[in-house]
């Protein structure tokens, strides 16, 4: 059965909260050790509670899951492990049921070398499906183009035993990149998603959407041959699905993803990617400088369009987006153990990076929640799950969801050792220690907490929609802003220091104002002309709805 | 920056403290007296900078500009230095804000007063470690950030003081008074007693900020070097760090009262509170020194002995009364035999400098008149020993020098039983 989300305007995804989960990792309903859509289904009353209205899936499709399904090898079905496509539309009406948005994962930049159009394509050089991939009889075409893997992979290119000839690939070289100077290649992605919309997802997270095209004497990204791929696919969907979104992975400056929402017309949404580690930074440094300035740096966008803004994700906290000395800090501050760095970032999950404090927690969320943009929130983060290190690539932040502190943490009746990935189990953050049964039954637990701020931030607008306006307090530690949409205005004042602190704001602005707290709804002085005396605990932020009674 | 009220008992203006609760807790405090250094400070402030950006990148740091009431533009030079975040001010790259404090204390510009709002301000942001630098030292490079500051920031050092490459004149007090005397009383060759650049710990600022010594005058006007031996008599780690060059400044006669009362005086003050130290020491020994301890230069540099003879002569003549109560009939003797000299062949022999000096210490402790009396009738008597140094060492090399500053300390420790004697016997 088909059922609409009820619609919330054009643009909702201003207005959502995004839960990131990949299926094989959450729900087990078969007992055979991996997670699956049933599972996730059976979820869904859990996720209503916490509070999200959209869910983002990572690659769910047929794959020899070299990379975590981004190896795609059909792009029309579900991996087996995971169910099949009606466990997906059953899903996806369950979702929908509970007016959860579903946006899924689309690997536009390249395939599996297992898909049968590679393998028809490496098959002979007169093959019709030849030039869907980009060849070269050498290695040395693009070269200004970097490595993106560079902990395992040498060259973009491969060489192919079987056509003896070499294939392109930014990203491992057993994912051959598509050519999307083929039309051929363009219209048969344009009919992998117009097939998934059909079916009723919400959106799409186009994957490394910067790598599309390659011209000789680039380093092959943000090309404007990319983005008229790009805008030819937007209109595609607009004229054929209005109100569908499409939401960029482009790990790249604001001013280079400036051009991604071109005139409102490419991508609804884009990750937010140097804003996230620079969060972690000016908590490290308690100094609000590498937030504001970045924030400072990031150009306007087309009013239809929006940031998506995360703290951490099913990749290692990358750390591309900042300089030198900014990266150093970061992983002597929150990577000592050199095991934790994968390429240029690390690869951990948001309670163990945090030393699992809870102020910190939740002020990193109260940031989150309140900067401008659309949040994501990664599955077991509401609960403060850890990693394994000792699991290779990023698997040990894709460990399965901890729902009970029995026989595999609720996650599956299987026998452990047929799990995909084995439970996280340290004294800490094992699922003894942190799970969502035992959370449910604490008041003040982190899952509790995170249930009661989603409930605040959806209780208004001015989040999703509204402007921001930065106060610069004489006290650096203090990262304060007022947010405003229509006639609301919230004023978000977070401390970033282990320490308590006091703060002077100019709110001469606001003179009349009464300030009520947004979690305990109790009322504040109302601002007058001197500067707005506020002190706040260690790491303690505030949420205030300024009203004029 | 403006002057603002304190509360009665407060050394801190509202406008400090407000500012100071914006900065919060440190790591590194840079403390800059100043009063009128417009010409000077500019480059220093500069260098610090680039030195915290590039030596220290990752610590929470604030430069605390203590001014005596400038009216050349200098708190602004200073407040130039900030790194703020992204209002457009500061073109430097940094990891994190750069909060700098101006503040005009209270009272009238002393050295003593600036260093007490530092201290202040020091432990009220819990760093740990803090350096001075004084306004004139445009010498300054960024790797003094290292020499000074890191002993006290990574290695546990409480107070680091400056050895520096002087011309063989420059310092003469600190030669012939100083450095010998405070090296034979207390036991440690410390070269630079009254540092003006200098590092030292929070906990050290913290000692001596709550034993309050600018109740006295001379503690107030002699800070630094009270500073310097409080914390030898606190048993505090001490190490010497050189800085390289220190250029000579030509210093008026009338400058020498001043710097009498701020260094001298402050080392008679200190000998009364810490006498079971000094009298207990025997000796001396080095302290952890990075660098050269000492290095002279020779160039030549013009002194006009005739006027220094004259002005010790006609103290001597002059003073005859004061002596009498401060010297011993002997020592009083000697001074006027040897005002008698004639230019080329007089002399202020080390013993009878080591002698004056030390019943000068014990007439200052023993408050015979005045104290600054006592500090004011040494003047023509520095300027005798003075003109000998000179001519002790008018064309000798640098290791020439150092052995006479090194027979010169060693009659101090010789001469210090005589101190004793006096000390205790006129207790």
């Amino acid at each position: 059965m088909m059922v609409d989300v009820k619609p919330a305007g054009d643009s909702w995804y201003k207005r959502a909260i995004i839960y990131q989960v990949h299926v094989r990792t959450f729900f087990d309903s078969n007992g055979d050790g991996v997670g699956d859509f049933q599972g996730l289904d059976q979820k869904m009353d859990y996720l209503q509670e916490l509070g999200i209205n959209a869910v983002w899936l990572m690659p769910f499709f047929p794959s020899p899951l070299r990379d975590d399904g981004y190896d795609i090898a059909d792009y029309f079905s579900v991996h087996s492990s995971y169910g099949t496509l009606e466990d997906f539309k059953k899903f996806l009406a369950s979702a929908h049921q509970r007016q959860i948005r579903v946006i899924i994962e689309m690997v536009l930049n390249h395939t599996s070398d297992q898909h049968p159009w590679f393998q028809e394509s490496r098959s002979s050089q007169n093959n019709p499906r030849r030039d869907w991939y980009v060849w070269s009889d050498t290695d040395t075409g693009y070269a200004k183009a970097g490595i993106n893997f560079r902990d395992t992979e040498l060259s973009n290119w491969a060489r192919d035993p079987v056509s003896k000839s070499y294939y392109w690939h930014r990203f491992f070289s057993h994912q051959p990149d598509l050519n999307y100077d083929n039309p051929a290649v363009r219209e048969e992605m344009w009919n992998v998603m117009k097939f998934w919309l059909e079916l009723g997802v919400d959106g799409f997270r186009l994957d490394a959407v910067p790598y599309l095209v390659e011209r000789e004497n680039t380093n092959c990204e943000n090309l404007p041959e990319t983005h008229a791929v790009i805008k030819e696919l937007r209109r595609k969907l607009d004229e054929q699905f209005p109100g569908k979104m499409l939401l960029a992975e482009a790990n790249q400056w604001p001013a280079d993803l400036r051009p991604y929402f071109a005139d409102g017309d490419e991508f609804h949404m884009a990750f937010h990617f140097p804003l996230m580690p620079r969060m972690f930074m000016g908590v490290k440094l308690e100094d609000r400088k590498p937030i504001t300035e970045i924030l400072q740096q990031t150009p306007e966008i087309p009013p239809s369009c929006q940031w998506c803004l995360f703290l951490r994700n099913h990749d290692e906290l990358t750390l591309e987006m900042l300089t030198d000395m900014e990266r150093s800090y970061m992983n002597d501050s929150y990577a000592q153990d050199k095991t934790m760095r994968l390429n240029l970032g690390i690869r951990r999950r948001l309670a163990p990076l945090l030393e699992n404090d809870r102020r910190r927690i939740e002020l990193m969320h109260g940031m989150l929640l309140s900067l401008p943009g659309t949040p994501s929130i990664y599955y077991g983060d509401e609960i403060g799950m850890g990693d394994n290190i000792n699991l290779g690539d990023r698997n040990g932040v894709r460990t399965p969801m901890q729902w009970t502190g029995g026989w595999n943490g609720g996650f599956s009746v299987t026998e452990p050792e047929k799990l995909y990935a084995p439970l996280i189990q340290d004294p800490v953050y094992g699922y003894p220690a942190v799970n969502v049964i035992s959370q449910n039954r604490t008041e003040h637990s982190l899952l509790n907490w995170m249930r009661r701020i989603l409930a605040v931030r959806k209780s208004t607008d001015v989040f999703g929609c509204g402007s921001i306006e930065f106060l610069y307090p004489a006290n650096h530690r203090i990262l304060a802003y007022v947010r405003q949409w229509r006639a609301e205005t919230i004023l978000a004042v977070n401390n970033l220091s282990n320490a308590a602190q006091a703060v002077e704001l100019d709110l001469r602005s606001y003179k009349g104002n009464i300030l009520i707290e947004m979690f305990g709804k109790n009322i504040f002085p109302r601002v007058g002309e001197l500067p707005y005396l506020l002190t706040l605990g260690p790491y303690q932020f505030y949420w205030f709805r300024l009203r004029r009674i | 920056m403006k002057k603002a009220n304190t509360t009665d008992d407060s050394i801190l203006t509202d406008e400090l403290l407000r500012q100071l609760i914006n900065v919060g807790e440190v790591d590194i405090l840079i403390g800059l007296p100043t009063h009128n250094n417009a010409k000077t400070i500019g480059p220093i402030v500069a260098t610090i900078q680039t030195g915290l950006l590039a030596l220290f990148p990752r610590e929470r740091a604030v430069i605390i500009n203590a001014d005596g009431g400038s009216q050349d533009g200098t708190p602004e030079l200073v407040l130039n230095a900030a790194i703020d975040d992204g209002r457009g001010r500061s073109k430097v790259s940094a990891l994190r804000t750069l909060p700098v404090i101006s503040t005009q204390y209270a009272s009238s510009p002393a050295r003593g007063t600036a260093l007490r709002s530092i201290l202040a301000a020091a432990e009220l942001l819990r760093a740990r470690a803090c350096m001075v630098v004084s306004p004139e030292s445009t010498q300054i490079k960024t790797e003094w950030l290292t020499t000074l500051v890191r002993p006290v920031y990574a290695e546990e050092f409480d107070l680091v003081l400056p050895t520096y490459s002087r011309h063989r004149f420059d310092g003469m007090l600190l030669t012939n008074l100083l450095y010998p005397m405070t090296r034979a009383l207390y036991g440690w060759r410390i070269r630079e007693p009254y540092a003006l650049d200098f590092a030292f710990s929070g906990r050290l600022g913290s000692q001596f900020l709550a034993q309050n010594p600018w109740q006295d005058e001379t503690a107030r006007s002699g800070s630094e070097t009270y500073f310097t031996l409080n914390a030898i008599a606190g048993q505090a780690r001490i190490c010497q760090s050189f800085l390289g060059n220190r250029e000579h400044v030509e210093r008026g006669s009338s400058d020498l009262i001043p710097a009498l009362r701020q260094t001298v005086g402050a080392l008679f003050s200190s000998l009364g509170p810490h006498a079971d130290l000094w009298n207990a020491s025997t000796g001396s020994q080095s302290v952890p020194t990075t660098g050269p301890e000492v290095e002279f230069t020779l160039e030549p540099l013009r002194v006009n002995r005739k006027r220094l003879r004259e002005m010790f002569s006609a103290g001597v003549a002059e003073l005859e009364s004061v002596f009498q109560a401060i010297l011993s009939p002997a020592t009083l003797d000697e001074l006027r035999r040897i005002a008698q000299l004639e230019e080329a062949l007089f002399r202020y022999p080390a013993e009878l400098w080591v002698r004056t000096i030390y019943e000068f210490a014990a007439a200052y402790h023993k408050s015979v008149i005045s104290r600054d009396h006592i500090l004011q009738a040494l003047a023509p008597l520095f300027r005798g020993r003075a003109l000998t140094f000179l001519v002790e060492n008018r064309s000798g090399s640098a290791d020439e020098v150092e052995n006479n500053v090194e027979a010169l300390c060693l009659a101090f420790e010789r001469g210090k039983p005589y101190l004793l004697e006096l000390w205790n016997g006129r207790e």
